[in-house]
């Protein structure tokens, strides 16, 4: 495996090994390996000494159920700091079987112009963006299969990315050739976009897989992780309603965002819950889907397609964190309009975490009322219109409160919050607040576990080991869902990479990969200026009580502080 | 005592009125978290169900009251 640099400005191309150092590593603890390595923290993100990474995981490649993510790295133009973010869909297997460990492309044309970065085995070419220049994701996605066929893997930007806002993502093809598996957070779309990149096409004909040393100790732990993954009773669960059976449960909890993280309960949560979807797609039939792979091989299948009343589909996934941020936090209570709202957030490019957060936000603002998803529509439309309105939306929730005077903004590090309100569910605000990488729902939640959400005590703790973990997942290119085969049958991590690459390593290879991982990011990050004044939640929810259990966050800051001392 | 029961995901029911998602029970004084779900024959372990009362975790062995309101979700997490 080696490393694909890419020079943008020169349009150079050159296949290197990777350093010793980078060797053990893949995916999230890789990307901030080479950003520590080559990048200065004092970078400007959407400038020339900003790199942006792609690091397929250490076991992408075999189609291993949940395990060929792909991460993308760089300096945030959100927070600030160092960002990882990750997505199933095709990019991480085709990377490769192109043999490519990380593809770091740095330096932006000058002048401003947009390329399609073509990577196959005869290495990499550029040609010219010309007219997917200003369209939306879905178009564009269509033009380039139609340009080079269905067989490739393609990660591209919308409008949003070619904006430079700072919610822009990066999406990638499913295996049905949907767009819609998005590197969403911590605006890695905006950054591509600064680098003048329209599209990187991945063709991987002609290409191998991965060697594996040991094939059948390879072998035998798969068979062992799949057969844990598969009698989990989670995986069922997923299977039937994905994530989307989150939204009675954080309501149950009191944590459920509702009309900009004011209130933790929404009086009409059954038309947002996953029980409700199931049902309507099913009585809906046609294209919808009560269930779908991102990934080729994926058991789990947590995937749906979302099908109008008249069953053609109007979004591939809807997932809970959408529902949370554009439904509850927004009081907007109709899945079809959530629906369309997702669609319209991904053909522009963006997260629809930090859109949702950022429109929630322009609510309290007095943009539009809360539960009126047809005003929502039209602030979205703003965003496509670039207008100065727009574009402080699509720059996230921080921008927006600060242009228009709310204190109320849920963002650490400048990042929105995910759809677990952090007073309710103490555990994740710990998260929220230490994690290297802003709030961000992929961190290390903890709503699972049987703690009392409600008492401070125990909670950092609780974050430690899921964000210990996490990053460990994230190393791997092993989706958190892939998690509970692992922790089911956990020496099948240790086995599967020392039958993979030759190695020895122990029985506890998960944390020791996201310790070194967190320990990196967090060392990025104080180059950067990040201080522990840094990892705290906004001071209205250290004072505000939430409805309606009237909690406030009240984790001492001396235990946030301690967090990562290991 | 009367309590709401609200069900989560596979433990919710088709009826003919549509999915059972919320109930109301009558069980005797002094009974358990525990001694509600044999009443109710929930066929999975309680370890694989996140147990909650009035909006906090909950084990079996918590003493239940009027009034309350208990969630049963078989656990899941994630978006």
């Amino acid at each position: 495996m080696e490393v694909w640099r890419i020079n943008l400005q020169k349009q150079e191309f050159r296949k290197e090994p990777p350093r010793e150092a980078w060797e053990h590593l893949g995916g999230r603890g890789l990307l901030a390996r080479i950003l520590l390595d080559e990048v200065d923290p004092s970078c400007e993100p959407l400038g020339h000494g900003n790199k942006l990474i792609f690091a397929p995981g250490l076991l992408v490649g075999h189609m291993l159920s949940s395990c060929d993510r792909i991460s993308v790295g760089g300096k945030s133009p959100l927070t600030g700091g160092i960002k990882e973010s990750n997505a199933g869909g095709r990019t991480g297997l085709h990377m490769t079987k192109l043999g490519i460990k990380a593809l770091i492309l740095e330096g932006k044309p000058e002048p401003e112009s947009w390329w399609v970065l073509h990577l196959s085995t005869q290495g990499a070419r550029f040609e010219p963006a010309g007219e997917l220049v200003r369209k939306g994701v879905y178009e564009s996605a269509r033009l380039l299969l139609e340009r080079y066929g269905d067989k490739v893997a393609i990660a591209l930007i919308g409008p949003g990315g070619e904006m430079r806002l700072s919610s822009a993502g990066i999406q990638n093809l499913d295996k049905d050739r949907v767009p819609a598996r998005i590197n969403a957070r911590g605006g890695m779309g905006a950054v591509m976009g600064s680098k003048g990149l329209k599209a990187i096409v991945i063709d991987d004909g002609g290409g191998e897989k991965p060697p594996i040393v040991n094939l059948p100790a390879f072998r035998a732990a798969q068979k062992e992780f799949n057969k844990a993954l598969m009698e989990h009773p989670q995986t069922r669960i997923y299977a039937d309603y994905g994530t989307a059976a989150m939204p009675r449960m954080s309501n149950g909890f009191g944590g459920l965002p509702t009309r900009n993280f004011s209130q933790g309960q929404f009086e009409e949560v059954e038309k947002i819950s996953g029980e409700h979807m199931r049902q309507l797609l099913l009585n809906r039939g046609g294209e919808s889907e009560t269930t779908h792979a991102c990934m080729a091989g994926c058991t789990i299948r947590c995937s749906n397609v979302f099908g109008g009343e008249d069953g053609k589909a109007i979004v591939s996934p809807l997932e809970y964190e959408t529902i949370g941020l554009l439904g509850s936090n927004l009081g907007i209570s109709s899945l079809d309009t959530i629906a369309r709202m997702n669609w319209e957030i991904n053909d522009l490019g963006l997260d629809t975490i930090e859109v949702g957060a950022a429109l929630g936000v322009a609510a309290e603002a007095g943009w539009m009322d809360f539960g009126d998803g047809e005003r929502a529509m039209e602030l979205l439309q703003e965003i496509r219109r670039g207008s100065p309105l727009g574009r402080v939306l699509g720059n996230g929730a921080a921008i927006t409160g600060r242009v228009f005077g709310v204190e109320r903004v849920p963002v650490v590090k400048g990042q929105a919050m995910s759809a677990y309100e952090p007073r309710a569910i103490k555990g994740t605000g710990v998260t929220y607040a230490t994690s290297p990488q802003g709030a961000d729902h992929t961190a290390g939640l903890t709503i699972r576990a049987k703690i009392d959400h409600l008492d401070p005590k125990g909670q950092v703790a609780l974050s430690r080991s899921v964000q210990i973990n996490i990053a460990g997942y994230d190393t791997l290119g092993a989706c958190i869902f892939a998690g509970f085969g692992f922790a089911a049958s956990p020496l099948t991590i240790r086995d599967l990479l020392n039958a993979r690459y030759d190695w020895n390593v122990g029985n506890d290879i998960l944390q020791a990969l996201g310790r070194e991982t967190i320990e990196l990011e967090r060392e990025f990050n104080r180059r950067a200026g990040f201080t522990s004044t840094h990892d705290r939640l906004p001071e209205y929810m250290r004072r505000e009580m939430l409805p309606p259990h009237n909690a406030v966050f009240d984790v001492p800051d001396e235990e946030l502080d301690g967090i990562f001392d290991w | 005592m009367k309590l709401t029961v609200h069900l989560h995901t596979i433990l919710q029911k088709e009826t003919p009125e549509g999915l059972q998602n919320r109930i109301e029970v009558n069980i005797p004084a002094g009974s358990t978290l525990g001694d509600l779900l044999a009443s109710l024959e929930i066929s999975q372990h309680p370890d694989s169900i996140l147990l909650a009362v009035n909006g906090r975790v909950a084990d079996v062995s918590q003493i239940l009251h009027p009034g309350d309101q208990v969630n049963l979700m078989p656990a899941i997490s994630g978006g």
